[in-house]
């Protein structure tokens, strides 16, 4: 076997043994393991051996300094005592150790004491937010985003809603966020989030490239490209024109979309929120590009194109059966 | 495809040829069994699983044949199987030693995600959080750092395919 080929099947199966041990298994992850294991029976026995190497007693006593060394103070064997003793040599790491421990403890509390900083938009409004590294963020209506900038990272999380990111390039300091587990990771670029009830996760990038981390994988986008994230559905999406998310304008371009997703986004802008009488009703499928500030126009569009009726009471539009 | 799979698995974990063939069958017949009352969803994951726990279960009964013809009590260290067991190999002082040593060259961050992942049983995210990586980061280390025990055990002459039987 050729060497490189080995040593990939082993990061392979090194990567697959620290994957397979988390709690979070979704059918995808277990099926591509599955079929990894299936592929080829080097897999297995490099599987197996990782599995061995990192369950053994052996590897839990070096990482242990402590009680490996004890066991080897109580039993100092010739060859120990020919190297000077395993005692003398990892006392000395252990000085290494703590050096270079502490070389990293500065920045390390610098950044500890980074602030998070949680930004909010209320229902029927949109946030502008520069922050400090020059990067600008339009967080939709009903959304909740927080950051955290530190010496040597940007990290923000979309709680909900959805937000465009337009990132100041930086060539040392990533830019990434998190929506509901799925991570976004950018060099400088400019790209949309959507987090939608349920957990479905939306992503399109409007410039530079982005690599998209979710429960069953990884992917990179280039401009122009999206992916949505949906449980262990991945689906992707092409033609993203534009410099910039069509909401940012007030339009909202359906295809094939769920009434009740549509009517998710107008709400995040709308003044007048739109209600469902029942909520089967938002399996509806609508297509077209709807003008979000207008949702009355909206209500009648929809109702027209189903045959419901609608009304307004109570500061709301409500949309039924007729 | 399954119950081959799973006798490479009980043979790359030091299973003798004979054992590796019963103990995959009754794994077998245990998928087959859950199958029926739930989904299962990674076939090997499970099976893996419940093929370690059989090998466990088998090691005690012989170790306990054993210690029985010598008078002897039971506890675990003492199998008495005639050909090493893959964990002990693993667990001779001069694994040991190879892996300190391999440990100790290490870059000091991945040592520490290492350890803690190991011997505290941190979660990726934990271990992240505190040290400013990310999950993947994190990943990445543990998996670098794995791929380089096994290099060591491999330099060293523990290699522990070879001492299946």
């Amino acid at each position: 076997m050729m060497a490189s080929e080995r040593a990939e099947i082993d990061s392979a199966a090194a990567l697959w043994l620290e994957r397979m041990r988390g709690p979070v298994q979704d059918s995808a992850v277990a099926a591509s393991f599955d079929a990894w294991i299936a592929e080829d029976p080097r897999h297995v026995e490099s599987y197996a051996l990782m599995a061995s190497l990192w369950q053994s007693e052996g590897l839990a006593q070096a990482a242990c300094p402590t009680r490996a060394g004890n066991d080897n103070a109580a039993g100092l064997d010739a060859a120990d005592a020919r190297h000077g003793g395993v005692w003398g040599r990892r006392r000395w790491f252990g000085l290494a150790a703590g050096l270079a421990a502490l070389a990293v403890a500065v920045p390390l509390g610098q950044g500890l004491f980074a602030p998070t900083h949680t930004y909010e938009a209320s229902w029927g409004a949109t946030r502008e937010i520069t922050l400090a590294d020059g990067s600008h963020i339009q967080l939709s209506g009903g959304s909740r985003l927080s950051v955290r900038l530190t010496p040597w990272s940007r990290e923000a999380e979309l709680e909900k809603g959805e937000a465009f990111f337009d990132v100041a390039h930086e060539a040392l300091r990533g830019f990434a966020v998190e929506a509901e587990g799925a991570r976004v990771e950018v060099l400088g670029t400019a790209f949309d989030i959507d987090v939608l009830a349920g957990g479905r996760r939306e992503v399109r990038v409007y410039r530079g490239l982005v690599q998209v981390a979710g429960e069953s994988g990884a992917w990179r986008l280039p401009a122009g490209t999206g992916l949505i994230l949906d449980g262990a559905h991945v689906r992707s999406l092409e033609g993203i024109g534009g410099d910039r998310p069509g909401w940012l304008d007030g339009w909202f371009d359906a295809q094939d979309t769920r009434l009740d997703r549509l009517i998710e986004r107008l709400n995040r802008t709308s003044r007048i929120p739109v209600e469902l009488d029942d909520p089967q009703l938002g399996e509806l499928r609508v297509t077209g590009r709807f003008e979000m500030h207008r949702p009355q126009e909206i209500v009648e569009t929809l109702a027209a194109i189903h045959g419901l009726s609608w009304s307004r009471d109570e500061g709301r539009y409500r949309i039924g059966r007729q | 495809m399954v119950q081959s799979r799973l006798i490479g698995y009980l043979r790359a974990r030091g299973a003798r040829a004979d054992l590796a063939e019963d103990i995959a069958q009754e794994t077998v017949l245990r998928l087959i069994a859950i199958s029926r009352t739930k989904e299962i969803g990674s076939v090997f994951a499970l099976g893996f699983r419940i093929a370690d726990n059989l090998l466990v279960d088998q090691h005690r009964a012989e170790s306990r044949y054993a210690d029985a013809g010598q008078g002897g009590d039971d506890h675990e260290g003492q199998w008495q199987n005639a050909a090493p067991s893959l964990e002990r190999v693993l667990d001779s002082r001069r694994a040991i030693e190879v892996f300190q040593r391999c440990l100790n060259r290490m870059p000091a961050l991945r040592r520490e995600v290492l350890v803690r992942r190991r011997l505290r049983n941190e979660s990726c995210r934990a271990i992240g959080e505190d040290l400013a990586l990310s999950s993947k980061a994190v990943e990445k280390h543990i998996t670098r750092g794995l791929v380089d025990l096994r290099r060591a055990m491999e330099k060293a002459g523990i290699d522990p395919a070879g001492w299946n039987e």
